[in-house]
């Protein structure tokens, strides 16, 4: 039982790979944004924190899952 | 036995993570015992430290609203009217101007998330890594959505507008009414339990760091005391401060969201 917790609270970990991906596209296109029109990069920057902060929380959705799986 | 065998060596780091993390979720948080109703009504330690922070929070603002004038303001005046127009134009921008009345209990619950987050600056455990905060924020803030819903549109309106864009979707909008404060009440709790293990494996790491150092010379000396609680504090910059602040903002942008699209009547 204890180790295949562990292997699901693993599997749980794997939801990083969505928000690195997606945070990655995010800056990716923000860095465009900011090539194109550097006035705009005050706002651009804000919603790329607010956008990092969205999808970082599917990351933050994996650890307490595996928390749970862990110590509950 | 071999089972044992193992539990038995797993001492050093691995004994050091699992030790902070049993300290931050397994142990029993209870402050103040309630005599009657065998242990339910119990109160937690993080609503006593919740109480802190309204306490602060109550403090703050009637310093800052006590003998306020018209004319020829005081400095401590201008400072609360230029914070109060300042969280509005934060808070009304994602609002909309169809729900403008909504936007001073957003601001107080940005307000007390961001000051319950910062708590982990003065070394204490944010009220917000307790889930019975978090779920009853969600839980007021789904409320405040369909009541606002249901306000706007009557009761007639608001269940129509389960069907929008077109019926097929009706059981995911029905749906969505728990998975908002679900996300909304778990995004809270994971960022701010993340960002506060983190900070106690930090802090536990530098003290292993500095131990070591031998001497007995001032830098020495300096470097076993000092280091170990100036360093975690530059990451606390980090983890409290801009991830905490950042988190309650998101908290209050996702119910704005919520709340203008509840509200939101269609031209027709």
């Amino acid at each position: 039982m204890g180790s295949l917790a562990a292997i699901g609270a693993g599997l749980a970990a794997l939801t990083g790979i969505g928000a690195g991906i997606g945070i990655g596209i995010a800056t990716s296109k923000a860095v465009d944004a900011v090539a194109r029109q550097p006035e705009a990069s005050g706002k651009i920057m804000t919603l790329l924190i607010l956008g990092g902060a969205l999808a970082e929380a599917t990351a933050i959705y994996g650890m307490v899952v595996a928390i749970i799986i862990l110590f509950a | 036995m071999v089972l044992e065998a193992t539990g038995a060596e797993s001492g050093g780091i691995g004994a050091i993570i699992k030790g902070v993390i049993n300290e931050l979720i397994g142990s029993d948080k209870t402050a103040i015992v309630v005599p009657f109703g065998h242990g339910m009504f119990n109160i937690n330690q993080s609503v006593v430290d919740t109480w802190i922070v309204m306490l602060v929070l109550l403090v703050v603002c009637l310093i800052l609203t006590t003998n306020l004038k018209v004319h020829n303001i005081s400095k401590r005046q201008a400072l609360a009217e230029s914070i109060v127009t300042g969280l509005r134009k934060v808070v009304s921008s994602s609002l909309g101007s169809q729900a403008a009345e909504y936007t001073d209990y957003l601001i107080v619950v940005l307000g007390y998330i961001g000051a319950c987050n910062l708590m982990g600056v003065f070394g204490k455990t944010p009220p917000t890594m307790d889930l019975n905060i978090t779920v009853s924020l969600a839980l007021m803030s789904i409320i405040l959505v369909e009541a606002a819903g249901i306000r706007k549109k009557k009761v007639g309106g608001w269940l129509k507008s389960f069907t929008k864009p077109i019926w097929v979707i009706t059981p995911m909008n029905i749906l969505e009414v728990g998975i908002k404060p679900l996300s909304l009440c778990m995004r809270l709790f994971g960022n701010v339990l993340g960002a506060t293990v983190i900070m106690e494996l930090l802090k536990e790491m530098f003290k292993l760091l500095f131990e070591g150092i031998q001497g007995n010379f001032f830098i020495a000396q300096f470097a076993r005391d000092g280091l170990p609680a100036l360093v975690p504090a530059i990451f606390s910059l980090y983890f409290d401060f801009f991830d905490g602040l950042l988190q309650a903002y998101v908290f209050v942008f996702l119910t704005s969201l919520y709340i203008k699209e509840a509200t939101e009547t269609e031209e027709e």
